[in-house]
């Protein structure tokens, strides 16, 4: 499974497209909704990191798109059962397409982004881009569980209290969190001026970058390059 | 090659962070600069390199700084950040979620460096750094201690003429401080001039040739460090730890009963090569003690305490919370009996105003308790923070977030505190404020786990040390029987104040 992390972002990004696109093309639910639960699978087979969490995110995707679609068509005269199968097909092409763009999330470091876009030859804003986009949302997310293990070590209850009392003190992480995301956004920033980034020199990579992209240095081998 | 001459620079508080300072650095020296948390150091330091102010602009800037006798301004970018390299004390704010080489190669893939002589750099710093065990790990997943070395190979990627480290031995334990200088010393001839800020002199000294004092943001002339080293004076005047100081007289504390005891303890969490972290750790906190915890980097000292506050899942043992069973316990229920005050205390944060942290502190979120305010505001006074009770907490400095911390550790009126790494009590008022937090805990009957490097500080304030090894406690007594007892041989680190076997009794 460790090969899926060394996959170049771009053969990544370019299957997670087609997935995306398969299950938009699809007719109906009877196509939509096996695609979803293959993906699922294909997630859980490949011990995504934090699953868990993605599959809780994704229910409630699910359980309000349902509703709402259902509400409307309901109102506008379909009958349950077809209202039902057309809200499971629309859902279905939303979970496919946010599992496509997990994993690519989950399996891409910012540092093999970075490498397969020096070598791609993009411009470094793009590079940068790119790799702050996918490589961020990671890093928030863990911030976020760090921010309700301070609450918890500070005496906060939020495990063993209602769900509206649970939402209630994830809102109240957002103030730290926002502090964080400042915080990350002015080290990078930092980093970028102190070692060089300038958009309008063309970057290079330490890795061998093809279909997969080197994910550590060889220290003794020779380098032959590609 | 460096010089500074009459700047002052202020972020906008009544005094300035640094006042009419004057610094020279000549090729092949190699300057400690030494003062008291707050008294301006790493502002200098980022004047040195070039970050204030071409990259931070502070409200008030004056005076001049030229490199090789031209005005820092008139450097390009590129040139001035590969002729100055530096280490910031917080490494976080250098670091972003990129594997180790990654982080590395960065400064030469951005000037666009072939190839091949990145590879060949990367395996030069790798090695000379002792980095290789590192290799294709994520620098976010890496300890405080291993970060703070990339970061050091990355600052010297593009092999800079001077070299500035902020605070490099922050976190590192004495193992990892002698490495730190070995591996300076063995790269002096790579790096012609040095330029480090510290708090303790005496882990750094053999690295360097000169030592400056800095108080309240005001420079003395810089000395030799053998003539300034063994003085008292100079470092008690700038508000330090003299590096030669006496051994403190010992606390003598009349244990009570136990408010915390762990037995047969063995965390889920594993290590690389599928051990547990922790794999039978048992020990008792007692009313009215300060029990220390010493152990390496990666000891599972971390893990240890988030396995009792119930952050970390464990696999069996026993938890035992002022006489009950703790293990079903939710993290929340155990913290209303344990405090915890990380190093960073920014990290535990997350009300609007100082004030409300220690409010939470008092209730929890549970109530709206009517005294509650009036007991925040009292423990606010005691460490010098009344009046900063509606600042935004992430507003304060690191040293004021340090004091807010034991501010709600103390309101909180928990049967124990957990301090890990009180980076305050490393200058005078700093430790003024630790003795005067650990005179309220244990006169009221409360105890304190002192989790630290600094072997001096648990010698001074301990009546009893852990020592952490292997997953389990491998010595638990007084501190004069710990420096002499195999673990702590074990360890291979020196003992505090220079004892010896046979000494610290």
């Amino acid at each position: 499974m460790r090969r899926l992390y060394d996959i170049n972002f771009f053969v990544k990004l370019a299957a997670g497209f087609l997935v995306m696109l398969l299950a938009w093309v699809a007719p109906d639910w009877r196509y939509g909704v096996p695609l979803a639960v293959a993906n699922l699978i294909f997630l859980a087979a490949i011990r995504i990191p934090s699953l868990g969490g993605y599959i809780k995110g994704v229910t409630l995707l699910v359980g309000l798109v349902i509703a709402s679609w259902m509400a409307n068509l309901l109102i506008q005269g379909m009958g349950a059962l077809d209202a039902l199968l057309l809200s499971a097909g629309m859902a279905a092409r939303l979970v496919t397409t946010t599992a496509a763009f997990y994993f690519i999330m989950e399996t891409s470091s910012p540092g093999s982004i970075l490498a397969a876009c020096s070598a791609a030859g993009l411009p470094p804003v793009a590079t940068l881009v790119l790799s702050l986009t996918f490589g961020i949302i990671p890093m928030l997310r863990d911030d976020f569980d760090r921010i309700a293990d301070a609450q918890r070590a500070r005496g906060m209850e939020i495990d063993d209290v209602p769900l509206p009392t649970r939402l209630r003190f994830a809102l109240a992480r957002g103030v730290p969190l926002l502090v964080q995301s400042i915080r990350m956004a002015h080290a990078i920033s930092l980093s970028l001026s102190l070692y060089g980034f300038d958009v309008k020199r063309r970057r290079t990579s330490w890795r061998n970058v093809g279909l997969l992209v080197e994910p550590r240095l060889a220290l003794k081998e020779e380098d032959h390059g590609h | 090659m460096l010089q500074l001459r009459n700047v002052t620079v202020g972020f906008g508080d009544t005094h300035p962070a640094l006042a009419e300072a004057d610094l020279d650095i000549a090729e092949g020296q190699r300057l400690l600069v030494c003062g008291a948390a707050g008294s301006g150091k790493s502002t200098l330091l980022q004047v040195a390199a070039g970050l204030v102010p071409h990259l931070v602009r502070p409200p008030l800037f004056s005076g001049a700084v030229t490199l090789r006798g031209r005005e820092l301004g008139q450097h390009a970018k590129d040139e001035l950040f590969t002729t100055i390299s530096i280490v910031s004390q917080n490494v976080e704010e250098q670091l972003w979620d990129l594997g180790v080489e990654d982080l590395i190669a960065f400064p030469l893939e951005n000037r666009g460096t072939p190839r091949a002589a990145i590879r060949d750099r990367l395996r030069e710093l790798l090695c000379d750094l002792e980095l290789q065990a590192l290799g294709g790990r994520r620098v976010l997943t890496l300890s405080g201690g291993e970060r703070r070395m990339v970061a050091i190979a990355t600052a010297l990627a593009s092999k800079p003429r001077l070299l500035v480290l902020d605070e490099p031995t922050t976190g590192l334990d004495p193992a990892a401080r002698a490495r730190l200088v070995r591996i300076l010393k063995k790269l002096a001839p790579d790096i012609p001039a040095l330029l480090v800020a510290e708090q303790d002199p005496a882990s750094i000294v053999a690295t360097i040739d000169s030592i400056a004092l800095l108080k309240g943001g005001r420079l003395a002339p810089a000395a030799p460090a053998n003539d300034i080293i063994a003085d008292q004076a100079p470092w008690q005047e700038a508000g330090v730890l003299p590096p030669r100081r006496s051994r403190a007289p010992r606390r003598d504390a009349a244990a009570g009963p136990a408010l915390l005891s762990v037995s047969g303890l063995r965390t889920r969490l594993a290590r690389a090569d599928g051990r547990p972290v922790l794999e039978d750790v048992g020990f008792e906190i007692r009313a009215g003690e300060v029990v220390g915890l010493i152990g390496r980097n990666g000891a599972g000292k971390t893990t240890l305490f988030q396995s009792v506050l119930g952050l970390s899942r464990i696999g069996a043992g026993a938890i035992v919370i002022a006489g009950e069973r703790a293990e079903g316990w939710t993290p929340a229920r155990r913290a209303r009996s344990i405090a915890y005050v990380p190093q960073n205390v920014r990290r535990i944060l997350f009300n609007m105003t100082v004030l409300d942290e220690v409010v939470f502190a008092i209730t929890a979120g549970r109530s709206n308790d009517a005294s509650a305010a009036e007991k925040a505001t009292a423990a606010l006074a005691k460490y010098g923070l009344r009046a900063f009770a509606d600042k935004n907490p992430f507003a304060l400095s690191a040293r004021q977030q340090a004091l807010l911390g034991l501010a709600c550790a103390d309101a909180a009126g928990t049967a124990i505190a957990i301090l890990d790494e009180p980076l305050l009590a490393r200058d005078l008022h700093g430790r003024h404020m630790l003795g005067r937090f650990l005179d309220t805990l244990l006169s009221a009957g409360r105890a304190v786990m002192l989790i630290s490097h600094d072997l001096e500080l648990v010698d001074d304030v301990a009546s009893r040390t852990l020592i952490l090894e292997g997953g389990r406690i491998a010595f638990d007594g007084p501190p004069d029987a710990a420096w002499q007892s195999p673990a702590f041989a074990a360890l291979g680190w020196a003992g505090p104040y220079g004892l010896t076997a046979g000494e610290a009794a």
